[in-house]
């Protein structure tokens, strides 16, 4: 890899997460526009950082939720009761 | 200022959301239970401290990091600090891509093969100091700032840990990917 990509993947994350300055982001675009091997590599962690958004939810029981305001109420309750 | 008697319309949206976090930080069903009652608990005692029009969502996670901390981490169950060996850059990609018979998009059809399983066991995979920041900052979309003040370090802890737990992640997907013969190699 020649050095602008070496610089572009050392700052990828920054790029991906939006942590990054406008001025540095518009750097990075122009060298993404030119490489094709570095624009695949900045949508692949991207579809990383996508897939473990994606698919790592896990639903409560619906008993949980009615235990949480259940709980929400009775504490309600003895505020009211002091 | 926020009411108190708005507190169950305002989080209980949120409840889902915190349940699976509380999931991914204990890796067990009961504890992950009980942490999110006593955070919904301390965030009705507590929310007429909350600033309205700030950010709820941050702030009652907020609470459950510091909830899952205080029971877990300070009792000592598992070490608190471990680290990781160094690992490449674009993990996963490289590996992907040393497939004979790649195609040009054989990297993004195998992640399309992942599972809820596979992401859940890598995620869990991870030791807790680096765990924690991939979860609120992949998972929850946190920026980098709420996760220092979230966990108590400082910005650049939260950018290295990320950066080295996120390699770790993609190790651990390599693993499951070759294991479950997805990897793209041609046959």
């Amino acid at each position: 890899m020649s050095h602008p990509c070496d610089r572009a993947v050392e700052e990828m994350y920054f790029y991906l997460d939006g942590e990054m300055s406008f001025y540095r982001r518009v750097r990075i675009r122009w060298h993404l526009r030119k490489c094709d091997s570095c624009c695949g590599a900045f949508d692949f962690e991207d579809g990383v950082k996508r897939l473990v958004r994606e698919k790592s939810h896990t639903e409560p029981s619906p008993e949980l939720i009615q235990r949480l305001r259940t709980l929400i109420r009775e504490e309600a309750g003895d505020d009211a009761e002091r | 200022m926020a009411d108190q008697a708005n507190f169950e319309a305002d989080a209980m949206q949120f409840a889902p959301q915190l349940y699976s976090a509380a999931l991914r930080m204990t890796r067990n069903p009961a504890d992950a239970e009980d942490v999110v009652q006593e955070t919904f608990l301390k965030a009705y005692r507590a929310y007429d401290s909350f600033q309205e029009g700030t950010n709820l969502k941050a702030w009652l996670y907020r609470i459950l990091t510091n909830t899952y901390i205080n029971r877990y981490r300070k009792a000592q169950r598992r070490p608190s600090e471990v680290e990781l060996g160094e690992l490449q850059d674009l993990y996963l990609f490289k590996r992907l891509g040393e497939q004979s018979g790649a195609s040009e998009s054989a990297e993004a059809e195998v992640l399309e093969q992942f599972v809820d399983a596979d992401v859940v066991q890598a995620l869990e995979s991870l030791p807790d100091n680096f765990r924690m920041p991939v979860l609120l900052a992949d998972v929850e979309g946190f920026a980098y700032k709420e996760i220092a003040a979230m966990l108590d370090i400082p910005i650049g802890t939260v950018m290295s840990r990320l950066h080295r737990g996120r390699k770790a992640l993609q190790k651990k997907l390599w693993h499951l990917a070759e294991e479950r013969g997805i990897t793209g190699r041609a046959t």
